[in-house]
């Protein structure tokens, strides 16, 4: 079914809902009345199987509007659409459509809290990454940043001397509870992997309810990005995922090669696959790695970064970072990959693939190691979907999607290389060892497409002419990639300026964390730790 | 020991202390050297054995461990020590200042208390209780009690968490450990430390472990138990660090913090001295007698005394290090699965071991042809199990050393045996 099909069946549904059909642009969409958003998404979903909700956008056109975006996707049709809805921006109120997909619940909240986007019906709208006394939505145009903000300055520049301010009292996060123990789980805990908070609700060692508490590193990339030139952007992308810095710089070059039109060469695309196979296996390893600590088995992890530090050398002798890239260039790569790195990266994978026995005879079969992970927090396939959980944690669940083979992109069709999906390998389907097994498999697919790609890599250019200033014409266009979180997709609207109109950047690890919440109930305080390992959250990619 | 030494005073004095008016004086200046003694042990096991431990596990992980203080950082502990007498003491503001102070005092007194029965040689213990094993396994209370302070008084949830689950890991495990020493004080007849120790003898054949199969059962879930109650991998979970921070002593620093730590290091020697005791020979030197040893007087005494000392140090270092591969091997229970494996296993087959023993004792003469037949087959058992283990260790070694050769083109950078 084409897009066009979509908007035939839809007009046919909605006689008179249906206001538009953009098709001049890169992924054409359907401007919907916002009455009628939700019952167009109903049956998108009911009626043409749209089962995952991408990502959810606000857009500030001032003067008297907002657009609102929802990007749409068909797992069992390999099908997209994108849905728009205008709602003036006074009174920018619409109809939640969290009912319909459970992820919507925290992309409604983000929306309303940086452009003020009120969501009607709502189970919980409150404010998401900004603290809840903040005052203005700061995505919206005409937002003027406070000087100050509890007595401390909110720019660099206007750094005041320190004064002897008595600091605001501090409110209690939540009330108390009857029966149950109030549990702050971070910011500062060795278990949430950066700083995220957590409010457990426990009943002893039993775990009533576990709501997560985002926003101790928004950085506010979003933002950054519409006060820098589409090539300025390209570092702060690493930031977005530390660990997975090459994706993140990959779905960004691909959103703003789209809008540009440009080619990348043949050569260019292989050095973008090479890096981005070595940054999975090593975000993997650190994923698997620190779970197995999480459990309390610190050798295995130690194990990992040994095999990781070999990779960083590589990337080191690439890029010359180690950690935070910024190696892609919109148009291809910044540096080319000498015949020695390749070299040495094969005699690595020939160390490596046997090591991967070795940490299987040190933890996977650990007997101890399997019951604390096998039958705990099953997440079931529809329920993964419907939270638009995406990457490893989905195809744990047992649902067969991967970018990198459904949609293709780069020159993976070319490369030969198995999707692994969870199979209940010690419990059931979707359970923590399944998330832990499946990134173990997905180590030894990475070095499989690895060796393949420095086998195929060709000679040439690897990087196309591209001009000095990025002016790309009025339009709209979402990249993605298959980060080792899951889809890292980057929708960008350019206005025919050097700077991007609004950018929106989707991570797995966003939508990974509802599901904690939602996983919580029943869990004990050791399963949550496993919980979170299993989902492999990291803070910077929640918060951007 | 103490009448021991007043026997030899006696002589040396040439009239009997006891007779002596100020006789209270010689006996706390007696119980004053057993217990610095004692203190000084602990000190110098409890320092050197976390640069061992960290050595231990560095080359586990593939790293080297601490190797800058002092030659090959053997001097790395006193450092420590150094930099935790230095640090700042922190009560934390809404803590129950008194027994938060309190606590670790607590623990290490509960820790050290065992050390007044624990035998180091043949005559080398400060109190031979005639009961000593049950005092070791009451004193030990100390240490929950401790353990329940310190994370009560923290005013902390996390400690708090760790504290209870300290707590209930403790008594829990207090059960199967006592019943499987329960095995071998029926087949010793005493509760006697020395007294266990002189019912067995020099060689394997004649410890307790491979006396017969149940008691070698029993040495197993002893020392698991054991190592449950000395809260190290795979049952810390009253520190649990991925989980409840540091548990109960989340809130310590400094010098409190170092009590805690020295009692938890410490254990490591009484887990493994106690196993020593119970079932593997103690301190008995192959070729002489326990009476032999008693008779004998002057530099033959020392002799023998260093000896005995020798023979025990070295069985229980052997344990300690298997303890602590396994602390750096596993990962951690949860909670549920830890009181499962304790109440649903232990327990009913320490009970099992405890009425086999019993059977075998009232259906088999000692030294009989069964009595044998049972030895060698625990023998086997035992000698299958060590073959196993280092079989398994040697070709995980072999495997690594080839992977090495392949990925560098030269031997594996250092020999198992030898310290980078």
């Amino acid at each position: 079914m084409t897009p066009a099909e979509i908007v035939q069946r839809l007009r046919a549904a909605f006689p008179d809902g249906i206001e538009a059909y953009e098709d001049a642009i890169l992924d054409p969409a359907v401007r919907v009345s916002a009455d009628l958003a939700h019952a167009v998404c109903l049956f998108l979903r009911d009626d043409l199987g749209m089962d995952t909700l991408r990502v959810i956008t606000a857009i500030d056109r001032p003067p008297e509007a907002i657009d609102v975006v929802w990007h749409l996707l068909s797992m069992r049709d390999h099908q997209t659409i994108v849905i728009k809805a205008r709602v003036p921006r006074e009174t920018p109120d619409i109809a939640t459509v969290s009912d319909i997909w459970a992820s919507a619940n925290w992309f409604e909240r983000e929306q309303f809290d940086l452009v003020g986007v009120r969501f009607t019906g709502h189970p919980d709208l409150r404010r998401l990454m900004l603290p809840v006394d903040w005052v203005g939505h700061p995505l919206r145009k005409d937002y003027v940043r406070p000087d100050v903000y509890h007595g401390i300055p909110t720019s660099r520049s206007a750094v005041i001397p320190v004064t002897h301010v008595a600091p605001p009292q501090h409110v209690a996060k939540a009330e108390p509870l009857d029966n149950l123990m109030r549990l702050n789980m971070g910011p500062h805990h060795p278990a949430t992997h950066g700083v995220l908070n957590f409010l457990l609700e426990t009943d002893g060692e039993i775990v009533r309810r576990a709501q997560p508490d985002v926003g101790y590193l928004h950085r506010g990339i979003e933002k950054l990005a519409e006060m820098n030139t589409y090539a300025g952007t390209m570092p702060y992308t690493d930031r977005v995922d530390y660990l997975g810095g090459m994706f993140t710089n990959q779905g960004w070059a691909m959103a703003c090669e789209r809008l540009l039109g440009i080619e990348v060469p043949r050569r260019g695309e292989f050095c973008r696959i090479i890096v981005c196979e070595l940054n999975r296996i090593a975000s993997h390893l650190v994923g698997t790695g620190s779970m197995a600590m999480d459990l309390g088995a610190y050798t295995p992890f130690i194990h990992w970064l040994r095999e990781r530090e070999t990779i960083n050398d590589l990337m080191e002798r690439i890029c010359g970072a180690r950690l935070t890239y910024t190696y892609m260039r919109i148009g291809g790569v910044a540096l080319d990959i000498d015949r020695e790195t390749l070299d040495k990266t094969l005699a690595w994978l020939d160390h490596f693939e046997p090591i991967c026995a070795e940490f299987d005879r040190l933890i996977t079969g650990n007997e101890i190691f399997v019951n604390r992970l096998a039958n705990v927090a099953v997440l079931s396939g529809p329920d993964a979907q419907s939270f638009s959980i995406v990457g490893p944690n989905l195809r744990a669940s047992g649902v067969k999607w991967d970018l990198r083979r459904d949609e293709p992109y780069s020159v993976y069709p070319e490369l030969e290389f198995d999707v692994p999906v969870g199979l209940g390998w010690r419990g059931s389907v979707g359970d923590a060892y399944d998330r832990f097994f499946l990134r173990l498999i997905e180590i030894r697919e990475s070095a499989r497409i690895l060796r393949q790609a420095i086998a195929m890599i060709p000679d040439g250019e690897i990087r196309a002419k591209v001009p000095r200033i990025l002016k790309p014409a009025a339009n709209e266009a979402y990249g993605r990639v298959e980060a080792p979180r899951g889809e890292a997709g980057f929708y960008v609207t350019s206005d025919g300026t050097d700077k991007p109109y609004r950018v929106r950047m989707r991570t797995g690890c966003f939508t990974a964390m509802p599901v904690i919440e939602f996983l919580s109930p029943g869990l004990m305080i050791a399963d949550i730790v496993a919980l979170i390992g299993s989902l492999d959250v990291i803070a910077p990619e929640v918060d951007r | 020991m103490l009448r021991d030494v007043a026997n030899r005073l006696q002589q040396f004095l040439g009239f009997d202390p006891a007779t002596f008016g100020y006789s209270w004086v010689v006996g706390a200046v007696v119980i004053g050297i057993a217990a610095v003694a004692a203190f000084v042990f602990i000190a110098i096991f409890a320092g050197p054995v976390t640069f061992w431990e960290r050595r231990i596990a560095g080359r586990m992980m593939s790293r080297i461990g601490p190797n800058r203080v002092g030659p090959q950082g053997v001097l790395q502990w006193l450092a420590d020590g150094i930099k935790c007498f230095l640090k700042e003491d922190l009560v934390p503001a809404s803590a129950d200042s008194g027994l938060f102070k309190f606590a670790p005092y607590l623990v290490f007194g509960g820790f050290m208390a065992t050390f007044a029965v624990l035998p180091f040689g043949a005559n080398l213990v400060a109190a031979d209780l005639d009961v000593g094993l049950l005092y070791l396994l009451a004193i030990t209370g100390l240490v929950v009690i401790g353990i329940l302070m310190a994370g009560w008084a923290s005013n902390n949830k996390w400690a708090l968490f760790g504290g209870i689950r300290a707590a209930a890991q403790l008594v829990s495990y207090e059960i199967p450990s006592a019943f499987s020493l329960m095995s071998v004080v029926l087949a010793a007849g005493t509760m006697s430390m020395q007294g266990i120790i002189r019912q067995q003898g020099a060689w394997p054949w004649d410890w307790f472990v491979f006396r017969n199969p149940f008691l070698f059962a029993a040495f197993f879930l002893s020392l698991t138990a054991s190592i449950a109650e000395g809260n190290r991998t795979p049952f810390d979970l009253p520190e649990g660090e991925s989980e409840l921070v540091a548990g109960y002593h989340v809130e310590y620093s400094g010098m409190r913090f170092l009590w805690f730590m020295f009692a938890e290091w410490g254990n490591l020697w009484v887990i493994s001295s106690l196993a020593t005791v119970c079932f593997l020979g103690g301190w008995q030197v192959p070729g002489v007698t326990p009476d032999e040893i008693a008779a004998s007087t002057g530099l033959a005494f020392a002799g023998w005394q260093l000896a005995s000392l020798f023979v025990f140090v070295a069985k229980a270092s052997v344990l300690v290090a298997f303890v602590i591969q396994v602390r750096w091997t596993l990962p951690r229970l949860r909670v549920d699965q830890l009181m499962i494996t304790c109440w649903k296993y232990l327990v009913p087959m320490a009970l099992f071991c405890l009425a086999g023993v019993l059977v075998l004792l009232a259906a088999i003469d000692e030294n009989g042809i069964a009595d044998w037949a049972l030895r060698g087959v625990s023998m086997a058992a035992g000698v299958f199990i060590a073959v196993a283990y280092i079989g398994k260790v040697r070709a995980s070694y072999m495997a690594d050393r080839d992977l090495y050769r392949r990925m560098e083109g030269k031997e594996l950078w250092y020999p198992p045996y030898r310290l980078p």
